[in-house]
């Protein structure tokens, strides 16, 4: 069954971000004049307004900072109800970046503030898509198999 | 010292609340400009500013500005506002008192479409949607709030039950207003609302505003005008407004800052400008969308420290009777949640200070203020003080 769920109308100023989650980078604008991590990006850094920022691969490490259980999703997500949204911060600093997502390989009961999170990434199946998700941080690494599946199942070209 | 009385609504008008399939936002929008202005006793040919709250349907590409402009009998009109309801009719009085315009009404309708999740249909295909929206994590407005709840529980010691004392209170006041949509089915407990069924936890059912179809306008004009108005004119003391955008994508850590956002910003300046102090205020409406809204109202309005909106709920300020009864209609959780209720909360303010209100009155109320926000929470916020004569 095709993924039904919405997926990102790429812009091409967002292109560097969503061919890193391709790559398993999660990639975050960073202002090369402060430093400042900015999340969301924007087209200038929000501490000092410079235009000069560059994507900048981030640990994946993350805690949950806040999270809900679902039980009436809309659209497709309604078939997986219960199922879980965090907002998770992650480990880098300065300006703290809050990134909403979902889990992966987490029983929903299991969540807490403050539990330990690391980024994972999924290649949509016959889509031109790479998505994020967050799985517990001590959760085994997918193995070399599932990788080169994943891979595989990339359409050839990425618009 | 309060402000100068300069301008007054002169008018409110809600349509029948509730599923009304038979009906268009257009003719909702309509019929509450025309009420309001019958409510003021002013002709509707007199109106010459609009705020309509939402977008025009009617020829895409235009402005609901223009559209209205041309619907209401092609006049060139002298305000077009837009945005939230209690920060822009701040403004329509402002207008009102420097000669930009003389009758302003503020409107808006909605019929026949859902904000909730099952106003969204799964489709055969994944949707395309921009970037970084919620939506690719199944996430909605409701999801957004309970991030709020559970983060502000988390940091305050604050449980479900203490949320759930918002939903019993607006429900008792429900209860009292024949027009609200939830009163006819009685008073309601905590427990009611901790049982009723999970949305987004920690948000259940009980903690969620309604989803339901219906319109209403508001009439401010000059104080001249106001005193020849077929009703008891409700002045406009002053507002303000404040926006601090996040889209529903991210926030920044803490999210509960002592020095609070948009809500703090504009209540601290209309409170200013009005001249009138919190003890001061004898009715409220807050915007309530969510019960962990009405709490965090509380707390960034200025009413109780940060940390204890649940507090003083529970202490009973709130209820009617109470120190400052709030949502006295049944608010958004229990009256009616059409589309975008922003004027809804200014709506019953007035209609306590012209002492309208029935079973549900507030003895003696004379000043009353309104919030409206919404957007991701501090995405806009506006505040209007008012006042009976
Ligand atoms: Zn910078």
């Amino acid at each position: 069954m095709s993924y039904r769920k919405p997926l990102p109308q790429i812009e091409p100023a967002n292109q560097t971000f969503w061919d890193g989650l391709a790559q398993g980078e999660f990639r975050v604008p960073r202002c090369t004049n402060c430093g400042h991590y900015n999340w969301v990006p924007f087209p200038a850094c929000r501490s000092c307004l410079s235009e000069d920022q560059e994507w900048t691969a981030v640990s994946g490490e993350a805690t949950v900072w806040s999270f809900s259980v679902v039980h009436r999703g809309p659209g497709a997500f309604d078939d997986d109800v219960p199922y879980a949204v965090v907002l998770a911060k992650l480990a880098e600093e300065p300006r703290g970046c809050i990134v909403i997502g979902n889990t992966v390989g987490i029983d929903p009961a299991d969540l807490y503030i403050g539990m330990p999170l690391r980024i994972v990434y999924e290649a949509i199946e016959g889509e031109d898509v790479t998505v994020f998700r967050f799985a517990a941080a001590d959760a085994a690494q997918p193995d070399d198999a599932d990788a080169a599946l994943s891979v595989e199942n990339q359409p050839a070209t990425v618009a | 010292m309060p402000r100068p009385k300069q301008a007054a609504i002169a008018g409110v008008y809600t349509t029948k609340q509730g599923k009304l399939p038979d009906r268009t936002s257009f003719s909702l929008q309509l019929e509450a400009i025309k009420g309001a202005c019958d409510d003021a006793g002013i002709p509707v040919e007199e109106v010459d500013g609009i705020i309509p709250l939402s977008m025009s349907d009617h020829l895409p590409g235009t402005t609901a500005t223009q559209f209205w402009a041309a619907q209401l009998g092609e006049r060139p009109l002298g305000l077009m506002e837009t945005g939230g309801a209690s920060g822009a009719l701040a403004k329509a009085a402002l207008a009102i008192e420097n000669g930009m315009c003389e009758v302003v009404v503020l409107f808006y309708g909605k019929a026949g479409s859902r904000v909730g999740p099952r106003g969204t249909a799964a489709t055969d295909r994944a949707p395309r949607v921009p970037d970084w929206s919620f939506y690719q994590s199944g996430a909605y407005m409701t999801t957004w709030y309970a991030l709020w709840a559970q983060r502000y529980m988390h940091e305050f010691g604050v449980t479900h039950a203490d949320l759930a004392e918002v939903a019993v209170f607006t429900r008792h006041h429900a209860t009292l207003n024949p027009d609200s949509i939830m009163g006819r089915k009685g008073e309601i407990t905590v427990q009611d609302v901790l049982d009723s069924r999970p949305i987004c936890e920690p948000l259940n059912l009980l903690d969620c505003s309604l989803d339901n179809d219906g319109g209403y306008a508001i009439v401010m004009t000059s104080a001249e005008r106001a005193r020849s108005a077929r009703t008891k004119p409700v002045w406009v003391l002053g507002g303000a407004e404040s926006t601090y955008t996040d889209f529903y994508t991210t926030i920044n850590d803490p999210w509960f800052p002592e020095e609070g956002k948009a809500v703090r910003r504009a209540a601290d300046r209309a409170f200013e400008i009005s001249g009138i102090g919190r003890d001061e205020i004898d009715v409220a409406g807050l915007y309530d969308c969510f019960t962990i809204t009405t709490i965090r109202d509380l707390e960034e309005m200025g009413f109780c420290k940060l940390g204890e909106g649940a507090e003083y709920v529970k202490e009973g300020h709130c209820r009617l009777g109470g120190s400052m009864p709030t949502n006295t209609d049944g608010g958004l959780l229990s009256n009616s949640h059409a589309g975008d209720p922003a004027g809804m909360h200014t709506i019953e303010v007035v209609r306590q200070l012209r002492g309208e209100c029935g079973e549900r009155q507030v003895p003696g109320a004379r000043i009353g203020v309104s919030l409206q926000q919404g957007w991701a929470v501090h995405g806009m916020a506006g505040v209007l003080v008012m006042a009976a004569d």
